[in-house]
């Protein structure tokens, strides 16, 4: 009797384990129908910048992205950590959507090391993750003054010994989160790192709603459905 | 410096890291089995056995197979699964001498461990741990510290000695447990990992943290890494497990076939 108790016990347990998923593992925000990255207080326009892409042509941001939810990041290609994963991350939650819903998206990934990230390195490393990513670079102050109208910290070399430029690998200090900017060229969210694949597949569907009622007149919602 | 391997949030490098906390461990371990065995003379075989146990857990634990399941990537992870819960203890147990076993025999911590030993609770036990510690809250929590990293090695090995010790120990003798009956036993627990193994590689977002967010080394993505963590535990584990079913069968062969031994 014993022994049955204890082998009914133990089938429970399996079968709550092939309840799991990682959904209900980690739901943060169960229930509430909010974003699970950082929803902007204030909404904020972004600034109109162009840089040059690594087709090496020049890529004007809020023209060329119009209409589109984008999904920006500042980061650079020799990053150790934060860089890949997000981007990994991304790429691997851009790959569930469909056909329609990927075509409005956009994800645009702006240098903050412009000396080793060379068009074709960029365009390399993006190619990791997805072949659509847009790779884009610029002077450094140019991408910092970018980022100032993004309200993001500047990126900068950090010290290291031997000092940079010497051909030794260094770190870039840089912003962590992915700005999630509307069709309007308005951003609305942000994404620090630690965001998984759960939540990018929670707050797309959401984001893409929100970018059809924003860039689209009222009644005008015909992509994707 | 860390003593015990755990995730931490730095690249991946392969420059060799110390980690006391295992070496020490390891060296109790043989100290303990050198005071267990005292007087009990045993044969260089099991010897050999015990130090061969002794070895798969110092790899398993250390650099690099340590740090790299502990933080970076759930398929090493899961050969550190097999290689604590499923291969060293059957060495151990296998190490140790029936006289110092029967030595031992009747006290309260003993009856302890004859209750776990029994092989319904013991396969229930074990597969118990094997769920528990492969849940995404249960991993991702333990593997942020290194005391709850030591807490999960310990949990597999305990898991893994309960597990073994009514197949490979000759104490205490369970005349209702013959040797058709463990093969049994051991390919009942085939079946029984096969719905960790279905969850991991049949997942469609990986399930723990630790691996997904972890600084990349090599090319595999997260997806990959879990569903390849998966496989090992089919394969790994599989082979491991049908290999003692088989020693196992060989042995009842002889028996059947040879009343005499």
């Amino acid at each position: 009797m014993r022994a049955a108790c204890v082998a009914a016990l133990g089938a429970v347990g399996l079968a709550v384990f092939a309840c799991a998923s990682p959904d209900t593992a980690i739901d943060r925000t169960e229930g509430t129908g909010e974003l699970r990255g950082l929803a902007l207080e204030q909404p904020f326009e972004v600034p109109e910048f162009a840089l040059t892409d690594s087709r090496g042509r020049r890529f004007d941001f809020r023209p060329e992205t119009a209409g589109s939810l984008t999904l920006l990041f500042f980061g650079y290609t020799h990053c150790p950590d934060i860089c890949p994963v997000q981007m990994a991350v991304l790429g691997a939650a851009l790959d569930d959507l469909s056909y329609a819903d990927r075509r409005e998206i956009e994800v645009v990934f702006v240098t903050t090391d412009p000396a080793r990230d060379t068009p074709d390195r960029l365009r390399d490393w993006l190619d990791l993750f997805d072949a659509s990513f847009i790779g884009l670079s610029g002077e450094l102050e140019t991408v910092n003054e970018i980022q100032a109208g993004f309200h993001l910290p500047p990126a900068r070399i950090e010290e290291t010994s031997p000092a940079p430029g010497a051909g030794e690998p260094y770190l870039v200090g840089h912003a962590t989160p992915i700005v999630a900017v509307t069709g309007d060229g308005v951003a609305r969210a942000l994404y620090p790192s630690g965001v998984r694949q759960t939540d990018w597949r929670h707050d797309l569907p959401l984001l893409l709603r929100l970018n059809r009622s924003v860039s689209q007149p009222a009644g005008a919602d015909t992509r994707g459905d | 410096m860390q003593w015990w391997c755990a995730a931490q949030s730095i690249p991946w490098d392969w420059s060799w890291r110390p980690y006391p906390g295992v070496w020490l461990f390891i060296a109790l371990l043989c100290l303990a089995y050198r005071a267990f065995t005292r007087g009990a003379a045993p044969s260089r075989l099991e010897i050999a056995r015990f130090a061969g146990g002794a070895l798969v857990l110092w790899v398993a634990l250390d650099w690099p197979v340590g740090a790299l399941g502990s933080g970076y990537l759930a398929s090493v992870h899961m050969v550190q699964f097999l290689l604590i819960a499923l291969l060293a203890p059957p060495l151990l147990i296998a190490g140790l001498p029936r006289e110092a076993l029967e030595r031992v025999r009747g006290g309260r911590a003993t009856s302890v461990l004859e209750f776990l030993a029994r092989p319904l609770i013991a396969l229930l036990f074990f597969h118990a741990i094997v769920v528990a510690t492969h849940w995404p809250e249960v991993v991702d929590g333990l593997m942020a510290s290194q005391a709850g990293s030591l807490a999960l090695d310990m949990a597999w090995l305990g898991g893994g000695l309960a597990f073994w010790w009514p197949v490979v120990s000759p104490i205490p003798h369970r005349p209702r447990f013959p040797l058709g009956v463990r093969i049994c036993y051991l390919i009942a627990s085939t079946v029984l990992m096969t719905l960790p193994y279905v969850f991991l590689t049949f997942a469609e977002l990986p399930f723990y943290a630790t691996y997904e967010l972890a600084p990349p080394v090599g090319t595999l993505s997260a997806g990959e890494d879990q569903r390849l963590a998966g496989l090992i535990m089919r394969i790994g584990g599989g082979t491991i497990l049908w290999t003692a079913a088989g020693v196992v069968f060989w042995f009842w062969y002889r028996s059947e076939s040879d009343p005499v031994r």
